[in-house]
């Protein structure tokens, strides 16, 4: 199945791979401020890509994904901070890990029963969990939620902070995509796509809805938890309020509606769209972003429900003459 | 005529909806490598039984049979991979993937898992004479073709048994013939087939065993030119008593 | 005791707010099966107009009711039939929620450039009026905040028991084709519910204004607020918002009394979630009927 995927989409493979090869040339030309906004391009494509395994694919829209982000740094940094181990390198790797395993450990345990909930009330129940936790957050001692943590400093003498984290974005969402990537062209992606399209259907033809459904959401859960992870250690202090983001949850779907919902190009290409708009044409206006936001969000639903894939697929369908 | 031993059995199943008993104490066996049909009036209980033979509802008494196996209780996902497929009448295809998708994934979760699956579709395809449609999106086919992608798609499960929900529901004569023709090529393939149809000339032409249901109970059961001079099947459609 | 019994009498002040928060967000959920997250900021909206006309004009709170409610209806008239409707018919139920969480957005921004994003409130003369109930205190503004969101709970139950509108809205909610072959103007009738639910969120806010301080980012907690209400006490009626209010209020007030005062936003988190896999149909078992 993967070879054949491979060969399936072998072009679109040969362009992720120039794409990544011009990202990690990249710092040598770009100004610090110009390597800022890369990393929160790597970060926001990763956050789209891994939402779109559960929210694209299999049609589960979660309104609450930042949980996972607040989850995943906040156990990395309390175990970072009361465990430190030899090396800071090695501290954060360890972190990093069982922040993420976090993540997939705690998704997995709600993923059953919040499953059950379909469409709206998925969503709505997600967003509720994402409060939940900011909330015990801010309330349990070990992780300082309201207080912060400082996240040890792992970045070597010889490199620029930015460009240090810069590369982990590079390979964090590399490894998202290459995720998200199996999964689509895997039996699991099928079985996905044909519970987003008619889950009763689904359980008709024999695809394990609820098993697919949960592996979903844990790897969705567990790469949004390690992105999450990666920002707060470039942030290199963090606040309930810094990462349990209801912003970062609602960008998500936003960059996926705006690329293209279900694909994997079209929240690569939505996140690049929103932070060229929002960092480098809107730099100055901090005080309209959300307004901008909101009406852009406005404006894909009614203009291009499909997305700028959609768009360019129906431009061209167009231009191929008189198909269907 | 009748081959083998029975494929599917149901033994006594009723089901109860509140007040209303649904199906009541139905009994029959459908054998291995035939063509039965299920007819009765609407609100029979057709629907129903296949509802509690695939698992979407749970039995209120009695108990389903396949082979050896006894599956009710079973989930759908369950019933499905031991090899029991179904039609639905209301055709539901996965309506923004393409013809082949839609087959595909058939294919993928079927009874036997993802062997073969590119022969599989493609074989599917051509059973159901969507070859040359296979790449389009399905929510733009056609009645008459959307019934094909849900014979294809149930064939690519590579069942044993077909449930088909009417399939010819709403078609002119020339496509039910061709649906018909499709349902002989899937038993000569060897799949038992257990039909629901309300156009009783296509039943009668392709069916071995007809068994008829009224008010959620059997009355009838035999071959096609028994049950239709059964005084009880002409009462049950006419609405006349019955004789005796 | 009779501080059990003054975090219950505080916890039904609330409450009676959150019904009348809630009671539009129940109603369009209902009418429409959209889920409209401009809703908060609708109340939020009424708080402000209510602050504006209290700084601006002296107006006391109360009064304004009445502009607030005018203002807001057309506000949500124009709103569905100029937008919401638009995204329904266009695409999805979910894409709908987007658009009305993208207005909200939009709507938020608002008003923290005209009002910023400091904490608003709105303290009438008789703010510091207390009476004694035996062990109990009571301010004249949490009592007269219950009795004008209890009044105006009434007002709708009646409009929409009594009067020709109300009864084409609970006809269109239970059967809009059928209502639809019955000559009415569905989509007028979205309209004016979308207005009656904005009037309605708008009031609420005004009241709000006197009781708790305010600012922007609220409106997601208020939105939030009417889903759980609506969890809890069921879909598109009065009572059904009366009863999930006063439930809501009572909890948060007993959670942060009984567990500790940084909870109470938690804990109705945790029951909204806790209700939406249990009892997905509400405690009366006429909510979320397609929740699953």
């Amino acid at each position: 199945m993967l070879a054949e995927g491979i060969r399936a989409h072998r072009w679109w493979i040969v362009a992720a791979a120039v794409g990544f090869a011009v990202l990690l040339t990249a710092p040598a030309y770009l100004t610090p401020f110009q390597v800022r906004v890369g990393q929160l391009f790597l970060f926001s494509a990763g956050l789209g890509v891994a939402w779109t395994i559960l929210g694209g694919f299999a049609g589960y829209w979660s309104f609450g994904h930042t949980a996972f982000i607040g989850l995943g740094a906040f156990v990395a940094g309390a175990f970072e901070l009361h465990v430190p181990l030899g090396s800071p390198v090695a501290t954060m790797v360890a972190g990093t890990a069982l922040g993420s395993l976090a993540c997939a450990a705690v998704s997995a345990v709600i993923a059953y029963p919040i499953l059950r909930l379909r469409g709206i009330y998925f969503a709505i129940a997600m967003l509720g969990v994402s409060q939940v936790f900011a909330e015990l957050t801010n309330n349990v001692d070990a992780f300082k939620g309201t207080m912060g943590i400082n996240m040890p400093n792992a970045v070597p003498a010889s490199m620029e902070p930015q460009t240090f984290f810069y590369y982990v974005f590079v390979a964090a969402t590399a490894l998202t995509l290459g995720v998200a990537f199996w999964v689509k062209v895997s039996r699991l992606g099928y079985g996905l796509v044909s519970i987003r399209e008619d889950e009763d259907t689904a359980r008709m033809l024999g695809v394990p809805t609820e098993r697919y459904k949960i592996w979903a959401f844990v790897l969705s859960a567990t790469l949004t938890g390690l992105l999450g992870i990666v920002y707060a250690h470039a942030l290199g202090y963090i606040t309930t309020g810094s990462v349990y983001r209801t912003d970062f949850s609602l960008n998500m779907i936003v960059y996926a509606l705006l690329g293209g919902i279900g694909t994997i190009v079209g929240p690569v290409l939505g996140s690049a769209l929103m932070v060229w708009l929002t960092q480098v044409v809107l730099g100055r206006l901090l005080d309209v972003h959300m307004f901008i936001t909101g009406a852009l969000l406005v404006a894909i639903v009614l203009l291009a429900p499909h997305g700028l894939v959609g768009f360019a697929r129906k431009l061209l369908r167009r231009g191929a003459g008189g198909g269907a | 005529m009748s081959a083998g031993a029975p494929i599917l059995r149901v033994a006594g199943v009723s089901k109860r909806f509140r007040g209303l008993l649904a199906v009541n104490d139905v009994s029959f066996a459908v054998p291995e490598g035939s063509i039965c049909s299920l007819i009765g009036p609407n609100g029979a209980g057709k629907s129903s039984l296949f509802n509690l033979v695939t698992g979407y509802l749970p039995l209120t008494a009695g108990a389903v049979w396949f082979r050896d196996r006894r599956i009710d209780g079973q989930g759908t996902t369950a019933i499905s991979r031991m090899g029991i497929a179904r039609a639905f009448q209301i055709a539901k295809p996965f309506p923004e993937l393409s013809v082949r998708d839609n087959v595909r994934i058939g294919a993928l979760f079927g009874r036997e898992g993802p062997r073969d699956v590119a022969s599989v579709v493609r074989d599917a395809l051509q059973l159901t004479g969507l070859s040359d449609h296979a790449g389009q999106q399905a929510n733009s086919l056609t009645v008459g073709f959307l019934r094909r992608l849900e014979l294809a798609r149930a064939v690519a499960t590579r069942p044993a048994l077909l449930l088909a929900d009417e399939p010819c529901a709403g078609l002119n004569p020339t496509e039910t013939e061709e649906i018909m023709g499709i349902l002989r090529q899937i038993r000569a393939n060897g799949v038992t087939v257990l039909l629901v149809e309300h156009d009783m000339r296509a039943v009668m032409g392709i069916s071995e065993t007809i068994f008829v249901l009224d008010a959620g109970a059997k009355i009838a059961e035999g071959p096609p030119d028994a049950i239709a001079r059964d005084p009880r099947v002409v009462a049950a459609y006419l609405g006349a008593p019955a004789e005796g | 005791m009779s501080l059990i019994l003054q975090t219950i009498l505080d916890g039904l002040v609330l409450g009676g707010l959150y019904s009348l928060a809630a009671v539009g967000f129940s109603l369009i959920f209902g009418v429409m099966n959209v889920v409209n997250l401009t809703h908060g900021v609708i109340v939020l909206i009424g708080a402000y107009l209510a602050y504006a006309f209290w700084h601006g004009l002296g107006v006391d709170p109360l009064l304004a009711i009445p502009l607030v409610m005018a203002a807001l209806f057309a506000f949500g008239y124009v709103y569905q039939r100029g937008l919401i409707q638009l995204a329904v018919d266009r695409s999805s139920l979910l894409a709908s929620m987007l658009v009305t969480f993208g207005v909200a957005l939009m709507l938020r921004n608002v008003l923290v450039l005209v009002f910023s994003p400091d904490f608003k409130s709105v303290t009438p003369s008789y703010a510091f009026t207390v009476f004694f109930l035996g062990p109990v205190t009571i301010d004249l503004v949490r009592l007269s905040a219950l009795g004008a969101s209890l009044v105006l709970l009434c007002v709708l139950a009646g409009v929409l028991r009594w009067t020709a509108v109300g009864r084409v809205i609970r006809a269109t909610a239970q059967q809009d084709l059928a209502a639809r072959l019955c000559g009415v103007d569905v989509r007028h009738v979205y309209g004016i519910t979308f207005g009656v639910s904005a009037a309605f969120a708008g009031a609420s806010g005004a009241i709000i204004g006197i009781v708790v301080p305010f600012s922007p980012p609220d409106e997601a907690l208020w939105t939030i607020n009417a889903f759980v209400v609506v969890t809890l006490g069921g879909v598109g009626s009065p009572s059904g918002a009366l009863l999930g209010g006063l439930l809501l209020g009572l909890i948060s007030t007993l959670t942060s009394q009984l567990i500790g005062p940084q909870f109470p936003n938690a804990m109705m988190f945790l029951i909204l979630v806790v209700m939406l896999l249990l009892r997905p149909s509400g405690l009366l078992g006429n909510a979320f009927s397609g929740s699953r």
